[in-house]
């Protein structure tokens, strides 16, 4: 089966984009189809918003070309590419006392005759946009006397008055609480859905994720091609790109991916070369301990723990040494041989609040057996015993070994500091 | 939702300035070194278009009276225009043909083809306004030179550059006149500002540079209103803006040229007059650019009548009171810009 040849209702062809003889982005390859919106995101200054400026005439496209439904767009006159691409700028001007609606009614420029004033129809989409936008109510208000958030809304109704085919978004909720956020992204997805071709720059990785059917990186003056969010943005890109480690997971209400930014690349290159600080951890209940440990320049040492837990995904991020089980496997006695040589070489093992299970038991148990000085956080009750009492007699073991109690994760993390003082 | 309630506020707003207008022109007529009772103005004017002579009295009226009150009106409005594109053009509520040097550079070439030209009636009818239009165009082009970085255009430097500009080519005037005596005597009272001693010729002249420098504007309102929204901006909606601009700032250059070439430097009313307009009328061209044209033309016949009657006989160049009005009016908009920040 052959797909049907369609025009991409915007494509960069190998487009080389920036300002006169200063290369910006090199060699954009890449489509937007109708009803598809895809997402750009990117370090500051990598070029995301020229890509779009190139589109509309703001940059210059140095090399390759952009086209829209086909036509070269820099060789477009500007009315005709007015009617095909709306454009939402990061930031618009409001110096002059325009109501809001003949703001508004500006989009429909490029579609008015030269000496012709707006006709019924004009009238019927701009009442139309201004109610999709939510700005109807704003319609007799000046626009230099809005806020942000107004402005922007009340732009992209602009835009949409062109009843463009393509539309570009730079940031569009940049000024926007959160309400209004959602809002207008919801209207953009819904535009997209009715069949608009939508290419936005976010600086927000979830935003983007959570609305885009595709999103490109633009980082080093390239842009990778575009692939679906959760491809796009793994933890490893992430780190590659912006310098920073993050926990990338699925969102369990939204379905999409969630990113948690845990620590950035220098405080990575922070981390001292001493012995590591043990920690028994396991479903989140060492991932914040672990954090700052990392912050405070420590190495740390994890014991054994199942890919897909959130302590995993966590100690990856911080590179923290692991041995790495499959997701619900449990430690066997390979695993425990290597678990029991790293806690060996800690300065000593803090004892996290997580649950014992017969998986995670063998953490616990060569903790306790290492010889390391111990530090126990929190109480153990029956909640966090699912091991038949084998954890509740480990626990003691320890306590009977000499092993310090603390109550909270500050204590905990002041051992820590105590401890390397001593190493 | 402002359909044709508005075309009529349009309209009544309109029809009330030019009734205005009107009555200034009727007023600055009547008034003067000798007053002269206001039906008699209306029957001398009848009485001419109707092809009957009249008197003595119908002479001064027709011949003196008429053509330099017209003159102050057209040379208002042309100011008052120019004011309306360049405070467009630039998104600079400060911007006008004075304070951006168009006006000295009108002045320097108006000068330069006085004294090239020699005596000769004919050639300077036409040498004195091209002069003019060469001058206002390469003036603009330098002052906006120069107040260009890197493609950007800051309010602040084209002010600035506008300002040292105008100076700079005022001293060479100057210069010129000291140069060539016989010039400078007919040029002087004609560079402070003044209407005295002119005629039909003149009028005819700014009237046919005053309605062509109008073409573009009119056929042109809505781009205008885009480009208050920043280059960029105006580009994104469908404005060739390099294209226009340039249109734009030569129908300016024109009707600067033309209003300079008749009655010399005259500050202010480009800034003053648009700026209340807008205050009031709001910042669309479609009704920002008939009303302030009209408020110019009013404001200058006023002006001129003042000249004339406030130290009657003698009379005061009217630059002289429109800087007395303009100046004060402009640092009061320089101290609440600064405040708004």
């Amino acid at each position: 089966m052959s797909a049907p040849v369609t025009t991409p209702a915007l494509a960069f062809a190998a487009a080389t984009v920036g300002y006169g003889s200063r290369v910006v982005v090199r060699d954009a390859t890449f489509t937007v189809g109708a009803g598809e919106f895809v997402g750009l995101v990117g370090p500051n200054g990598a070029g995301k918003s020229t890509l779009l400026r190139a589109v509309t005439g703001g940059a210059d496209v140095l090399g390759g070309d952009v086209t829209c439904l086909g036509a070269s767009v820099p060789s477009m006159p500007d009315r005709e590419r007015a009617r095909l691409v709306g454009v939402v700028p990061q930031t618009q001007l409001a110096l002059f006392a325009f109501t809001a609606r003949a703001f508004v009614e500006m989009g429909r420029h490029p579609h008015l005759p030269r000496l012709g004033a707006l006709g019924p129809t004009d009238r019927a989409i701009v009442d139309d946009v201004m109610a999709r936008t939510d700005t109807a109510h704003l319609a007799d208000e000046l626009v230099d006397e809005l806020s942000g958030g107004d402005l922007q809304r009340l732009t992209l109704a602009q835009a949409l008055a062109q009843e463009p085919r393509v539309l570009l978004l730079d940031e569009p909720t940049s000024h926007l609480d959160l309400n209004h956020a959602l809002q207008v992204l919801d209207l953009v997805r819904l535009l997209a859905d009715e069949g608009m071709a939508v290419l936005g720059v976010f600086h927000d990785l979830e935003i983007a994720a959570r609305y885009a059917d595709r999103i490109a990186i633009v980082a080093d003056a390239r842009v990778r091609p575009p692939a679906p969010p959760a491809e796009a943005l793994d933890a490893a890109s992430i780190a590659e790109v912006f310098g920073v480690r993050a926990v990338v997971r699925t969102d369990p209400v939204t379905g999409t991916v969630a990113v948690t930014p845990v620590l950035r690349g220098a405080d990575l290159a922070a981390i001292r070369d001493v012995p590591p600080v043990g920690l028994v951890c396991g479903s989140g209940a060492g991932a914040s301990l672990m954090r700052r440990l990392a912050l405070a320049g420590h190495p740390v040492f994890v014991g054994a723990l199942n890919r897909g837990d959130v302590d995993y995904a966590v100690a990856e991020a911080v590179g923290a040494g692991r041995v790495a089980l499959p997701p619900f496997g449990e430690i066997d006695d390979a695993a425990a041989a290597r678990v029991a040589e790293g806690y060996a070489a800690c300065t000593h093992i803090i004892v996290c609040e997580t649950p014992f299970g017969r998986a995670n038991l063998p953490n616990l148990e060569v903790a306790v057996r290492s010889g390391r000085p111990l530090v126990l956080v929190g109480s153990f009750g029956t909640d966090r015993d699912y091991a038949h009492g084998e954890a509740r007699r480990l626990w003691d073991e320890a306590l009977a070994r000499g092993a310090t109690r603390v109550d909270t994760e500050d204590e905990a993390l002041a051992s820590a500091g105590a401890a390397s003082k001593e190493a | 939702m402002t359909p044709a309630p508005g075309i009529s506020r349009r309209v009544l707003t309109l029809a009330g300035l030019g009734a205005a207008l009107l009555l200034a022109i009727v007023a600055g007529v009547a008034l003067g070194a000798v007053s002269i009772p206001a039906g008699d103005v209306v029957s001398a004017v009848t009485r001419a278009l109707t092809g009957h002579s009249g008197g003595l009295a119908d002479a001064v009226i027709i011949d003196l009276r008429l053509p330099r009150v017209l003159l102050a009106a057209l040379v208002g409005a042309s100011l008052a225009l120019a004011g309306v594109l360049y405070q467009a053009l630039f998104k600079n509520p400060l911007a006008d043909p004075y304070i951006l040097g168009v006006s000295a550079g009108a002045g320097l070439g108006a000068t330069l083809a006085l004294a090239a030209l020699g005596t000769s009636y004919a050639a300077r009818a036409v040498g004195v306004p091209i002069g003019a239009f060469i001058g206002a165009a390469l003036t603009m082009l330098l002052v906006v030179r120069l107040a260009s970085r890197r493609g950007r255009l800051d309010p602040t430097s084209l002010l600035l550059a506008g300002i040292a500009v105008s100076y700079t080519l005022s001293a060479l005037t100057s210069f010129v006149l000291v140069y060539d005596r016989e010039t400078m005597t007919s040029v002087v009272f004609w560079m402070m500002g003044g209407l005295q001693n002119r005629s039909w010729e003149h009028v005819g002249m700014l009237t046919v540079m005053f309605a062509a420098g109008s073409v573009i504007p009119v056929l042109y309102h809505r781009e205008l209103d885009l480009m208050l929204l920043g280059d960029e901006r105006a580009g994104q909606l469908g404005v060739p803006v390099e294209r226009f601009k340039l249109i734009a700032l030569a129908s300016a250059s024109l009707v600067v040229a033309g209003a300079v070439s008749v009655s010399g430097l005259i500050g202010f009313v480009g800034l003053m007059t648009p700026h209340m307009v807008r205050l009031v009328l709001g910042p669309r061209h479609r009704m920002l650019l008939p009303a302030s044209v009209l408020a110019g033309a009013i404001v200058l016949v006023i002006a001129d009548l003042l000249a004339r009657i406030v130290l009657a006989p003698v009379e005061i160049p009217v630059g002289i009171v429109t800087a007395l009005a303009g100046g004060p009016f402009f640092v009061w908009l320089l101290v609440r810009k600064e405040r708004g920040r």
